[in-house]
């Protein structure tokens, strides 16, 4: 428990008599003898004073000198007048949280606001020398008293803004009591600075650096300083409006989820997504304080998503998802669809490749193989063919029209690295250890390229090279006349199918890292680590990378530099590959469920649960979305 | 190599620049294991003395020095892939001070058939009163200059460099060098700051590690593109859709950083690789510049002497300077071979 006595201070009287702050022992107006100095502000220092009116009791006040330095002398009566009109606003505002204000007066280029002395310190000294955090209890007590404080300024008439809300401007004294100090009264003095400058506010609401202040700039001014005492962090250090960056509950797991909700809402960007008005917010705090009642919660959950957008796609309730049909095989289905020509192949478990037709969802063909398939399908447009690659050991190109086998190519082991179809040939490895490339006319193949290790990635193929991933964890670039040009080498074995975008070749490990290396060299540009391997082939759209990991979630980084820009959690493992169309991400997990995700943000568009996990990817073409499930099902979504 | 080493001021040992020379600083760790490297004899193997061949030359006084303008420098050393560039800075016409850094090099190498150009160019703007700000700009000039080299130049030249997940990525490097430089100038020059723009360049590809609002532009023939993201509070309040960027303009806290060089303990650098298109160019500019210019203004005058970057960086900043050149302006502008 934090004992409130420390927050008792100290004046210091060693500050006195340098750099133009007055002597000790000097006195104003024959009244106040200068005993320390209580603090320093922006514009002159805070004295304690001796109240020499009272000559037999010790009565202390605070003196707040604010140094006039408008050199223009109209603006200094400017300054003037605007400094008497705050002060007489502060004389009549009477308020627990606000020291009395006693008298002001002016000296020489020096004005004076006698009040109240507070023995404590303010909020700002008391996070900076915390070594633990601070109460949750505590905290949310001084947030309903700041909410009382603003109530009544807000009230008042003409309603004050207060426009400052920060730690530096609360002081907590002896008794552990909230005050409030700094009305801003020496921003009358204030004078432009120039030139570039370093560090921001950090506690003030966008709008204010449009020149708006109101109730709700107090609100988002609370919310970062609630944010700031329950954190530790302190937002003049982090880049400015990125409270949400730093989730509260994160830095300090005591937070409830009720109060995190609070303070986010306080600090939606607009100020329309934030509270109504501070009394709202001081119910709901209350509600936290106390024990939740009388509808605190409901109120929260409506309001909590903290505002960015709403839904721009008219989120889909439970299971509002238009399935259009489903075609269910004799088997699992772990590897994914493509579409061609109004029809969706897929090979299953049952060993068969299957051709549905996309409108109603009846087979045309299917044609079995010798072992279960875990590789997708390749189209081959000119000769109207089909390539599977089967556990079987062989690569099928199989008519589209009649479901007849044109040729079929034995290699050595199971074929689990999908065939990519690319300048009349078929690339494909094996797990004979080979990358093989063979003549779509013929299927004979032409050359193969020695791994050494099973092949189960599937190629990539630009105009100059074949890049593909090894399970020796070895990625490698060989020309089309299976030369190599360069191999890079992860720590563990790739399945993930490279992609390539502006130069990179992008591909995840199982290492735990999605890489992107340099086309021309091999040699890695970033990298990005998450927390388990990464078996899904990236996508790039939109200058960001998307894919997902064994570690639950879909990850979106920028392209250039791989910096997170958001990530989405699944309830399991993300082996699936994402699509992306129309600023939409599709992926599926191993929780069963294919995802729709907002490409920008990540947030979830809608989701369509299976009955089996799913770690084959999504296919997406006009609108429909066809999806393969451990649960023997095809499916044919409506994207 | 030797120029690269007497470019660098550095000792012609086996390993040019070793991570102790940075601790190695007098001031901040006098005992330390290093003792060699005394300021006043060798100040070759200390980052806290700006170097003499840096472009970014310092005077006696600790000023940075106008430059003379050069001519277009092309690196002739090899057929094919070369690189072209110009640069100019000025101290404008409004400060007495120039406090913007710049520096440039270019090597270029060809045999086995491959032709390797690259390049090293960083932009720094510094702020900060008593001369803070000069020499917290050349002094993390220098330190990225130094590092990026170390670790990826010369790290290429010994053949290091290469495709294997063992090694630092080049981003990583780039990042590395930039909070070195924050580390030492937070220590070095305590009430100075500054922004760090600065590109490697090899073939076509651009790294950059960017900390401020000094900016890097891609620029072809038929667009200009932004391609940093100015760590300012008005290019925040925009991204959130809170401020027009033309209320930015004019904005009385334009000129207020969340991040800079030398400002805190830890910084957050932001690195990119793009693509440089064919005969386009890569631009490095200071806040003077693009504060007075618009984008299409400074492609349009690009455009006008597009295969001369030595006459387009005086045009820019005359430019400039012509719109009052409130502030130090420099810019530089390199361009890539076919
Ligand atoms: N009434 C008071 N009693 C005791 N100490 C006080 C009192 N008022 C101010 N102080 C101390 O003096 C410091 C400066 O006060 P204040 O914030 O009002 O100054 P300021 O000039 O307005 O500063 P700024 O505008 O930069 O926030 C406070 O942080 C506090 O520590
Ligand atoms: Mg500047």
């Amino acid at each position: 428990m934090v004992d409130t006595k420390q927050f008792a201070s100290e004046p210091k009287k060693d500050l006195l008599g340098v750099d133009g702050t007055l002597q000790l022992h000097s006195v104003l107006m024959n009244r106040y003898r200068i005993t320390g100095v209580l603090g320093v502000g922006g514009m002159g220092s805070v004295y304690q004073a001796r109240d020499l009116q009272f000559p037999s009791a010790e009565r202390y006040v605070a003196v707040k000198e604010m140094l006039n330095l408008s050199q223009d002398p109209q603006l200094r009566t400017i300054s003037l007048r605007n400094f008497e009109r705050e002060a007489n606003i502060l004389a009549a505002l009477s308020h627990p949280a606000i020291p009395t204000i006693h008298e002001y007066f002016t000296h020489k280029d020096r004005a004076y606001l006698v009040m109240e002395q507070i023995n404590g310190k303010n909020l700002e000294e008391i996070l900076n020398t915390l070594t633990e955090s601070l109460p949750v209890d505590m905290v949310v007590q001084w947030a309903i008293d700041l909410c009382d404080v603003l109530n009544y300024l807000h009230d008042h008439d003409p309603p004050i803004i207060f426009r400052d809300m920060k730690p530096a401007n609360i002081m907590i004294d002896s008794y552990g009591r909230l005050r409030l100090i700094d009305f801003g009264i020496a921003r009358t003095f204030q004078v432009g600075e120039k030139g570039t400058m370093i560090g921001t506010e950090g506690y003030s609401a966008p709008e204010q650096y449009r020149g708006e202040a109101t109730p709700q700039s107090d609100i988002y001014g609370l919310g970062a300083t609630l944010h700031h005492s329950l954190t530790g962090r302190d937002p003049r250090l982090e880049a400015p409006f990125t409270f949400a960056d730093r989730p509260i509950r994160e830095a300090n797991p005591d937070v409830p989820g009720q109060l995190d909700a609070i303070i986010m809402r306080a600090l939606a960007f607009e100020p329309s997504q934030r509270f109504a008005n501070v009394l709202e917010m001081k119910k709901l705090f209350e509600a936290v304080r106390y024990g939740a009642s009388g509808g605190g919660s409901v109120a929260i959950d409506s309001g909590a998503a903290p505002a960015q957008e709403m839904d721009d796609w008219g989120s889909a309730e439970a299971g509002g998802i238009d399935v259009r049909w489903k075609f269910k095989v004799e088997e699992e289905i772990r590897a994914s669809p493509i579409v061609h020509d109004g029809i969706v192949f897929f090979g299953a478990y049952d060993h068969n490749l299957w051709a549905i037709d996309t409108e109603n969802g009846q087979m045309r063909w299917k044609y079995a193989t010798e072992a279960g398939i875990s590789t997708d399908p390749a189209i081959h447009k000119d000769g109207n063919m089909v390539v599977v690659g089967s556990d079987d050991y062989a690569v099928y190109a199989i008519d589209i029209r009649s479901g007849r086998e044109n040729w079929k190519l034995m290699t050595q082991g199971p074929v689990r690295s999908s065939p990519t179809v690319a300048h009349g040939h078929v690339f494909f490895g094996s797990d004979d250890g080979h990358l093989y490339a063979t003549r779509l006319t013929t299927g004979r193949s032409v050359w193969k390229y020695d791994a050494g290790v099973p092949i189960r990635s599937k190629p990539t193929v630009t105009d100059e090279l074949i890049i593909f991933g090894a399970e020796s964890g070895d990625v490698y670039a060989v020309d089309l006349s299976g030369q190599l040009k360069w191999r890079f080498k992860c720590k563990r074995n790739v399945i993930s199918s490279p992609f390539i975008y502006e130069g990179l070749v992008y591909f995840g490990s199982f290492d735990y890292h999605l890489y992107a290396i340099d086309i021309k060299n091999g040699w890695s540009v970033w990298r990005y680590r998450t927390a388990k391997p990464v078996l899904s082939s990236p996508i790039v759209a939109d200058e960001m990378v998307f894919f997902g990991s064994a570690d639950g979630n879909v990850y979106a980084l920028d392209a250039f530099g791989g910096r997170e820009r958001w990530k989405f959690a699944t309830e399991n493992q993300v082996i699936s590959s994402p699509v992306y169309a129309d600023g939409a991400i599709y992926i599926a997990s191993v929780d069963g469920k294919v995802y729709s995700l907002d490409a920008k943000k990540g947030k979830e568009r809608w989701s369509f649960e299976t009955n089996g996990p799913i770690s084959g990817s999504p296919y997406v073409h006009e609108g429909v979305l066809y999806i393969g499930s451990t649960d023997q099902n095809l499916y044919a979504l409506k994207a | 190599m030797d120029w690269l080493r007497r470019f660098l001021g550095l000792q012609p040992a086996e390993s040019p620049v070793s991570e102790s020379e940075d601790k190695a600083a007098p001031s901040t760790s006098p005992t330390a294991a290093a003792p060699a490297a005394t300021p006043e004899t060798d100040s070759s193997t200390d980052d806290t003395q700006p170097n003499r061949n840096a472009t970014a030359q310092l005077n006696e006084d600790g000023r940075t020095r106008q430059l003379p303008p050069l001519e277009t420098v092309t690196d002739t050393s090899s057929t094919g892939t070369r690189l072209n560039y110009g640069l100019h800075s000025d101290v404008g016409q409004v400060r007495d001070n120039n406090q913007d850094a710049m520096l440039s090099f270019t090597a270029c190498m060809s045999g086995a058939g491959d032709d390797v150009s690259f390049g090293f160019f960083i932009v720094a703007d510094g702020m900060g009163g008593h001369e803070d700000g000069e020499k917290a700009s050349a002094l993390a000039t220098q330190i990225v200059a130094r590092h990026v080299t170390n670790d990826i130049f010369l790290s290429l030249l010994r053949g290091e460099t290469g495709g294997d997940s063992e090694r630092p990525t080049i981003i990583e490097v780039l990042r590395n060098a930039v909070q070195k430089a924050n580390e030492i100038v937070s220590t070095q020059v305590p009430d100075g700051g500054t922004t760090v723009t600065a590109s490697a360049i090899m073939g076509h590809s651009a790294y950059i590690a960017h900390v401020g609002d000094s900016r890097a532009y891609l620029i072809a023939r038929d667009s200009i593109e932004h391609v940093t993201r100015d760590h300012s509070l008005v290019q925040r309040l925009i991204e959130l859709d809170q401020l027009t960027p033309e209320d930015a303009a004019d904005h009385p806290q334009k000129n207020v950083l969340y991040r800079a060089i030398g400002q805190s303990d830890n910084i957050d650098v932001d690195a990119i690789i793009r693509q440089i298109p064919p005969e386009g160019y890569l631009m490095l500019c200071s806040d003077g510049l693009w504060n007075m210019l618009s984008n299409e203004e400074i492609h349009q005058t690009i455009l006008k002497q597009y295969d001369n970057p030595q006459s387009a960086a005086q045009k820019l900043v005359a430019l400039a300077n012509e719109r009052g050149g409130p502030d130090n302006i420099t810019v530089i502008l390199v361009q890539i071979p076919v």
